[in-house]
């Protein structure tokens, strides 16, 4: 299953460009790595969010594929739904054989996945659908202005949870989705960004492979809501794997496997100056919260090892 | 006074302060996030609480355990997220519950759009969720209104025991006008009678809307009704701009009435007698004030970003005894003062020449 740049180059583009997406926006990429790896026989089924919004403006659609939208909390229900439709259909013989294989994917933001859709998701992992979830992780909800959500880290400031003179933005750390969704006990769990392409569609292709559900969290720098320069997008993914603040792991029928371990980790410091999000933190009287955001990246980290070490005894 | 400049959703914020509202919870949606915004930047420094839910459903949840205390609260959402809303908003009816729910209207049916409409009318004003209740409905047409109403609504949410809601099109949630900033009015309702606050003095108070039995059920319905037929009678509100002689009389609420105020001097100069009547509370709606000019000869008109909605109460208010015609525009459209002047002239056709 090794995947070949040359060969993947060479896919159709199922997400056309003319898409509304942001400059510098990193989520039209991984809508195109994802899809560019599930080819065209897939159903993609996404919550309201930015990419659904950029990518379908009535009457235009960006997507080369089939596309289903509904409401933010239920994209993993919608999906669901899709799903048994098709297995009733194969069941009762009414598929044409070249349509047997198709992949279900739902998609959704932070916001419908962390926060509003995790009871529809949670079902559908449970059910065990053949389906693959995907979580574009933005870390807020960039769609409606910038609130906070359950993904956004700790000291980040957001239109509702903002760095003043009271407080000194988001309160809490984010939600480990990822975790969760491994209690679920599917098949398949991992964590990815756009910047390591080869992971990514390494990870969609063996979610995509499993019989039953699968989950992929993305982690989709947002130079509109990070405050960042449109064209370090991706470098900011690949800091945010660098410091280990978003490793990259999978989970295979509850095995863990950490698939890059920074031989020098950066300070977490170094990839937080870069986001206007983070600059009150810099200033005198904040240093506490640098180091809890440090201390919490470094616990999850261990944390994450002896996952990986006690799993693979 | 001190005057200020804002949008209309962050002049519900400075009403909703000077009623003593403290508590907040919200979920982002557009055209109505301005308010969570300014409740995020507000009620924490005034000793209150913001709190950012997963969800409407646990929006409008939160706000049910604290109206539940006592405490002054509320919500505010845009139609999809205040479609969510219903199941708690029938709860709290039903529980008897004071609150302030906000509903800045956007393009519907689904996710719509983020224009402004008025096609919540029904589910706001008939009842979202289920069973026999009423919300006590503002229609605000300005920042100004946007901030005495909600000062309003918390009034009338307390003295009633019901949540009451405010009810705006996106256009007037974000049009930015000059607001008087309200003085602070002390909260005149003790609630220790029927809330549950953790002290001994409200330990044997029950928050519930369960009633298995029906004879009960249907006895708590007709407490209920008694209480909506009492509002009914005491509390609607209602605007006329020169109606006394009018041949056409046009019904309209929020920014609609707005334009419409702007044309009924135009028409008049055409020589179309021609009023507006302006719901204020759109329930309980103004029917004793149409029907008493219904009594006439006169025509209504009903005009509203829906298909039609708030027409059907003009025509029960009317009764069938003059004619009632309806002009809409939807999904996000508005109309514009010289369309409506062409329906006017249409409706009066005959009428004017006579």
């Amino acid at each position: 299953m090794a995947v070949n740049l040359k060969t993947l180059a060479h896919n159709e583009n199922l997400l056309t460009g003319g898409h509304r997406a942001c400059a510098g926006c990193t989520g039209a990429n991984i809508l195109r790595q994802l899809m560019l790896t599930a080819g065209p026989d897939t159903v993609v089924g996404s919550a309201t969010g930015c990419m659904e919004v950029v990518t379908t403006i009535f009457p235009y659609t960006a997507w080369k594929t089939s596309f289903i939208h509904s409401a933010f909390e239920n994209s993993a229900a919608t999906v669901s739904g899709v799903e048994t439709a098709y297995r009733a259909l194969k069941k009762r013989g009414e598929l044409p054989v070249e349509r047997e294989k198709i992949n279900f994917i739902a998609i959704g933001g932070d916001g419908g996945t962390y926060d509003i859709g995790l009871q529809s998701l949670s079902g559908a992992m449970e059910r065990g659908h053949n389906m693959l979830y995907v979580c574009y992780d933005n870390e807020a909800y960039m769609n409606t202005g910038i609130q906070r959500s359950g993904a956004t880290p700790l000291g980040a400031h957001t239109s509702t949870a903002p760095a003043g003179t009271v407080k000194q933005g988001k309160e809490q750390n984010r939600k480990d989705l990822t975790s969760i969704m491994v209690a679920h006990n599917i098949p398949y769990v991992a964590q990815t960004t756009p910047y390591h392409w080869r992971d990514l569609a390494t990870k969609v292709e063996k979610a995509l492979a499993v019989d039953g559900p699968a989950f992929i969290n993305i982690l989709m720098p947002c130079p509109v809501g990070w405050h960042f320069d449109t064209a370090i997008g991706q470098d900011l993914a690949r800091e945010a794997v660098e410091s280990n603040f978003w490793p990259l792991f999978e989970v295979e029928d509850g095995v863990y496997k950490v698939n890059h371990k920074p031989k020098d980790p950066t300070p977490m410091t170094v990839w937080m100056e870069k986001q206007g999000r983070f600059k009150h933190l810099f200033r005198p009287g904040n240093e506490h919260l640098l180091e809890a955001s440090q201390q919490w990246v470094d616990l999850q980290w261990k944390r994450l090892l002896r996952l990986e070490e006690s799993t693979n005894g | 006074m001190a005057k200020q400049f804002m949008k209309g959703n962050d002049a519900i914020i400075v009403g909703a302060l000077a009623a003593g509202c403290r508590a907040y919870y919200g979920y982002p949606i557009t055209p109505a996030s301005e308010i969570a915004h300014a409740a995020a930047l507000h009620f924490p420094a005034l000793d209150g609480v913001f709190i950012q839910a997963e969800s409407e459903v646990a929006a409008i949840n939160m706000v049910y355990g604290t109206a539940g205390m006592g405490i002054r609260t509320m919500t505010a959402s845009s139609s999809p997220g205040f479609s969510l809303k219903q199941e708690g908003l029938s709860y709290c009816a039903g529980a008897e519950l004071p609150m302030v729910v906000v509903n800045i209207d956007r393009g519907g049916p689904g996710l719509g759009n983020i224009a402004p409409e008025q096609a919540d009318y029904f589910q706001v004003t008939k009842g979202g969720g289920h069973g026999n209740y009423r919300l006590i409905t503002l229609a605000p047409n300005g920042a100004q209104e946007m901030c005495d109403l909600t000062m309003k609504a918390f009034d009338l949410a307390d003295r009633y025991r019901n949540p009451a809601c405010i009810m705006a099109d996106g256009i007037t949630g974000q049009m930015m006008e000059v607001v008087e900033i309200p003085e602070a009015i002390p909260v005149p309702y003790d609630h220790t009678a029927w809330a549950v606050d953790g002290t001994p003095a409200t330990n044997k108070n029950l928050i519930s809307s369960i009633v298995l039995e029906p004879e009960k059920l249907e006895a708590h319905n007709l407490k209920l009704d008694a209480k909506y037929r009492e509002i009914s009678e005491r509390e609607i509100m209602w605007e006329e701009y020169c109606t006394e002689d009018a041949d056409l009389i046009v019904v309209a609420y929020g920014v609609v009435s707005r334009i419409v105020y702007s044309t009924v001097d135009q028409a008049r100069a055409e020589g179309m007698k021609v009023g507006l009547l302006r719901p204020i509370t759109l329930w309980p709606f103004p029917s004793p004030a149409i029907a008493a000019h219904a009594a006439r000869d006169v025509r209504f008109l009903a005009v509203e970003l829906s298909t039609g909605q708030m027409v059907e109460d003009v025509r029960l208010a009317v009764n069938g005894k003059a004619p009632v015609d309806f002009y809409g525009r939807c999904g996000g459209m508005v109309p514009e003062g010289a369309e409506l002047l062409e329906q006017y002239r249409k409706v009066m056709e005959g009428v004017v020449s006579s």
